[in-house]
């Protein structure tokens, strides 16, 4: 054996991927040749040092969330499919709501269950339903990520007409995620997103002289709504969260224990 | 349907989502990049499931996160500067740190991953799928799409331009 083909079969040797009789023959190569051996101690101590300096990554709550989120309802799939993520960033606003609103009607699974029920009330929790779902598909629940309430906040400078409180509950087990913008009953709407465990809780508000103070919440096919009005704006949480921890998170959010 | 999809994810897709985002890590060097391709080409591998069933889920999965990530780049080479097709080892990490002994040793493993980062993306996806997720020979050559031996000269490559930008350039050492 030559030391050029000793060289160029070190990396299956030290990989364990050379059959017995080829593996003895790079053996007996080294055996009696200084430089290849340097080579081949160079390379298993390279390996080493690569195998303890690269890291493997886990896979983020917040993948596997959205998902599953995407994998619950086939319709999702359909818009999710890859060439679909292009469409949908090019789209304008009043495009991206009638897309959004096909979505919702297309989850046949919008029968919002509520006490006060009226058609506008309805309509709204549509809109933030179909917000909630297509905010799971690929490239877009944030449009700024961040684990920080100060890089989250300011980031909604000029961007909407008010500034969202960010509250920092990730030592409750609720961490931030990031930001986005989305187009709400009429208006642009600040949407600040949260996780729990593998959950994705979007936290909608705008201001608002609704006279009702009273807290609404509905629920549509393991899908939760809670609506918190508070000193002149409404606050809207939605999640795929159980409604006990969805409850205790709009409190803790908001401040009302 | 959507609960046989879901019943395929957590079975055959989850307990390989860990293998599927670090190689997206290392392919695209954006952790939002990785999850969007990791979240499509988890999409596709649950819709188009009759193509493995039979087969080794990991290599099957870790193909078509390899190839969402090359699809990625194609659509995206306009809007970013292309690290990972630089072949440029020259590493200015490397000179910067030269300084003394104690900012070597600190930053060792940080100089490393930017030599990794440097490779050319043929030759950091095998090393990434022998190093990381541990794959054989084998494996690699189905993942990639190319002869066994392939493989195997890549993988060498990968580590000889890896041991010279990190100082221990054996051949010419030699």
């Amino acid at each position: 054996m030559t030391c050029k083909e000793c060289l160029d079969s070190l990396s299956a040797l030290v990989d364990g991927e050379l059959v017995a009789d080829e593996a003895a023959a790079v053996r007996d190569h080294l055996a009696t040749c200084d430089e290849c051996a340097a080579q081949q101690a160079q390379l298993v101590e390279g390996t080493m040092r690569l195998k303890g300096a690269l890291m493997r990554y886990e896979a983020p709550d917040v993948l596997k969330a959205r998902i599953r989120a995407s994998l619950a309802r086939p319709e999702a799939e359909i818009v999710a499919a890859p060439r679909a993520v292009p469409f949908y960033r090019a789209m304008k606003w009043p495009t991206a709501i009638a897309a959004a609103a096909v979505v919702a009607v297309l989850s046949s699974a919008v029968t919002l269950s509520i006490a006060n029920r009226n058609a506008a009330g309805d309509s709204l929790q549509q809109e933030l339903l179909a917000s909630h779902i297509r905010s799971l598909m690929p490239g877009h629940l944030t449009d700024v990520a961040s684990n920080d309430q100060h890089n989250v906040k300011p980031w909604f400078n000029g961007r909407v007409d008010m500034s969202p409180t960010v509250p920092r509950l990730d030592s409750l087990g609720f961490p931030l995620i990031g930001g986005r913008i989305d187009y709400i009953n009429g208006r642009s709407v600040p949407v600040i997103v949260y996780t729990r465990r593998q959950h994705v809780i979007n936290v909608y508000s705008w201001p608002s002289n609704a006279v009702s103070d009273k807290a609404e919440t509905a629920a549509s096919h393991g899908y939760n709504l809670i609506r918190v009005p508070r000193d002149g704006e409404e606050l809207w949480f939605v999640s795929d969260l159980n409604r006990a921890e969805l409850d205790s998170f709009a409190r803790l959010f908001t401040g009302k224990s | 349907m959507a609960e046989a999809q879901a019943e395929l994810f957590e079975r055959v897709v989850m307990p390989h989502l860990n293998d599927a985002y670090t190689l997206a890590r290392y392919l695209l060097h954006d952790e939002h990049d990785a999850q969007d391709v990791v979240q499509d080409a988890v999409l596709r591998a649950i819709r188009h499931i009759d193509g493995f069933r039979h087969g080794d889920a990991r290599a099957w999965l870790l193909t078509i996160v390899r190839n969402c990530c090359y699809t990625w780049h194609k659509s995206h080479r306009r809007e970013r500067s292309n690290v990972s097709l630089s072949d440029d080892s020259a590493l200015m990490v490397a000179d910067a740190n030269t300084a003394d002994d104690a900012t070597i040793r600190a930053s060792d493993g940080e100089l490393i991953r930017a030599a990794v980062d440097r490779l050319p993306a043929e030759l950091r996806e095998v090393l990434v799928l022998r190093e990381l997720n541990e794959l054989s020979y084998r494996e690699i050559s189905e993942v990639v799409g190319v002869p066994m031996g392939t493989v195997m000269s890549r993988l060498s490559r990968a580590r000889e331009k890896l041991a010279a930008v990190l100082g221990e350039g054996t051949r010419k050492a030699g």
